[in-house]
């Protein structure tokens, strides 16, 4: 009987192979039909260069046969992603690295006669304290005569987001969720200044682009007329727009919240003690998401542990100043994440299976909610009955700190609207979240009036 | 937006624009090139990095 393994539900769109799972480990299966643009790729030390430049995920042959079909030609076994994220969920400067890394993966492979055919950021991943690209089946033989096939592809999925934040001065990343495919260049040219065409780079790239696509004229007879310099030049021109694009550091609403809070005496040394103290009561913890992270300070505890941590926050500024930080720092287990809480990602794609929900993809044994309550209580209306039931889903261990009302945080968030929330108190909270959790250790943060909380979900 | 478009395989790439890109850049460059060596004549430039601009 032939046995046929089930491909993963968002690797359907290229015949070239696709990804499965097989007992909890993924696996990338190439079929025949793209076998000679494989083998070179590999036999010309294209593959060997990108992994030792960390650009592309490496992956060992598998010589065991899950799938007996015909289209088979080998089976490969990437090295383990942890942790998926999304276009969405990146700040400015992952997105921005996204692209420099798709341009440097084109312009490394072209001496190999090797040529990326896929720009899509869902093939670039965190793994290890950066970005890399992690699909191996969208590097074919390079045909020196062809334009780069992939160029609308960047333009639409990378290029456009950054351009509209650059200009517009504000994060953008939930443009990506509405357009998964990539921002159209029709509506990335409308969305634009007028001034942005005064950019060499941005009018031929975006405005010139849109045109021509628009006039229907997407094949061209004469593409002899094409050459390696200048698919050159044209990788040159995108490398040198997207660097120089920027989105200034906003005062965004929590930025600077560190340095505000450490203002009041010992209580970012006081939690920490704390925190620190109750993580290592978890010897054999391996991963974490602190939610609502902010610049990350707290997300370092279990990080120097060798904890894999999430540090997700709903503020672009902060996430991308942590991963700026990281940048520097080279810490490996702090993967920053944008992500609201009172609408985390939702399932995407075809059949609403191809892209994971941010509560499908959590699967955290520790998490850590840190002067995080009273933004979904008071801020988003929350019940606590409902942030007790959220919290026992995505965690076994959690630290979670509550914020009383009179706390000064909690009044200038009641100053300008009406106080509705007679149900929040520390004994309400207790008795909602003793429901789902025992309560392994209680210390409230001395001088703060606000009380930490060890939990174990029942 | 014209209807034929829509059934545009949308990986299928922009040739044509790359063709007169390419060709606007190629003059571009040939101006800069000239730029850039009259620079040199008077200072070097110092050599690029070639990481993972995410590491």
């Amino acid at each position: 009987m032939s046995i046929i393994v089930a491909k993963h539900l968002s690797s359907y769109r290229d015949p070239s192979g696709f990804i499965f799972e097989k007992e909890g480990t993924i696996y990338r299966q190439v079929n025949k039909i793209f076998r000679e643009h494989f083998d070179h790729f590999i036999n010309s030390g294209c593959y060997r260069e990108l992994t030792q430049k960390g650009l592309l995920v490496s992956h060992e042959v598998v010589h065991e046969n899950f799938d007996d079909s015909e289209v088979r030609y080998c089976t490969l076994k990437p090295e383990k992603i942890n942790f998926i994220s999304y276009p969405y969920e990146w700040s400015f400067d992952m997105l921005k690295d996204a692209a420099l890394l798709t341009l440097q993966l084109v312009r490394e492979s072209i001496p190999f006669g090797i040529i990326l055919k896929d720009a899509t950021p869902y093939n670039i991943q965190w793994h290890e304290g950066r970005l890399i690209f992690i699909d191996t089946l969208s590097f074919e033989k390079y045909d020196e005569t062809k334009p780069w096939i992939a160029y609308r592809q960047f333009c639409e999925c990378l290029l456009g987001p950054l351009l509209l934040m650059h200009y517009n001065k504000s994060p953008l990343h939930e443009l990506s969720l509405s357009y998964p495919d990539g921002i159209p260049l029709t509506v990335t040219k409308k969305l634009l200044p007028a001034k942005s065409r005064l950019s060499l780079h941005t009018f031929l790239h975006i405005f010139l682009h849109a045109g021509v696509s628009a006039k229907g004229q997407h094949t061209n007879k004469n593409e002899s007329s094409f050459s390696k310099q200048k698919l050159l030049n044209l990788i040159s021109s995108l490398e040198t727009l997207v660097k120089k694009l920027n989105l200034p550091q906003q005062t965004s609403t929590w930025s600077g919240y560190y340095g505000e809070a450490s203002q009041r005496i010992n209580y970012l040394d006081e939690k920490k003690k704390i925190i620190g103290r109750w993580i290592e009561r978890l010897p054999g913890c391996k991963t974490c998401a602190d939610l609502g992270a902010n610049e990350g300070a707290f997300s370092q505890l279990p990080a120097v542990l060798n904890i894999r941590t999430i540090a997700a926050d709903f503020d672009p500024g902060c996430i991308n100043s942590l991963y700026i930080q990281l940048k520097k720092s080279g810490e490996k287990n702090i993967q920053p994440l944008i992500l609201d809480l009172a609408n985390p990602s939702p399932a995407t794609g075809f059949n609403n299976e191809e892209r994971k929900s941010f509560l499908q993809r959590m699967d955290s044994e520790l998490v850590l909610a840190l002067a995080l309550i009273h933004h979904l209580a008071i801020g988003k209306n929350v019940p606590l009955d409902m942030i007790a039931n959220f919290f026992s889903r995505i965690s076994q261990h959690l630290i979670i700190e509550f914020i009383p009302k009179e706390d000064e945080k909690i009044q200038l968030m009641l100053k300008s609207r009406k106080d509705i929330f007679d149900q929040y108190n520390e004994k309400n909270f207790e008795q909602y979240f003793t429901r789902l959790f025992t309560i392994e250790s209680k210390e409230p943060i001395e001088g703060s009036g606000r009380i930490l909380y060890f939990m174990k979900r029942r | 937006m014209i209807l034929y478009l829509l059934y545009i395989d949308p990986g299928s790439g922009s040739y044509l624009v790359q063709v007169i890109v390419a060709a606007v850049l190629g003059v571009s460059m040939f101006f800069k090139n000239i730029r850039l060596y009259i620079k040199s004549l008077f200072h070097r430039r110092p050599k690029k990095s070639k990481d993972n601009p995410s590491a």
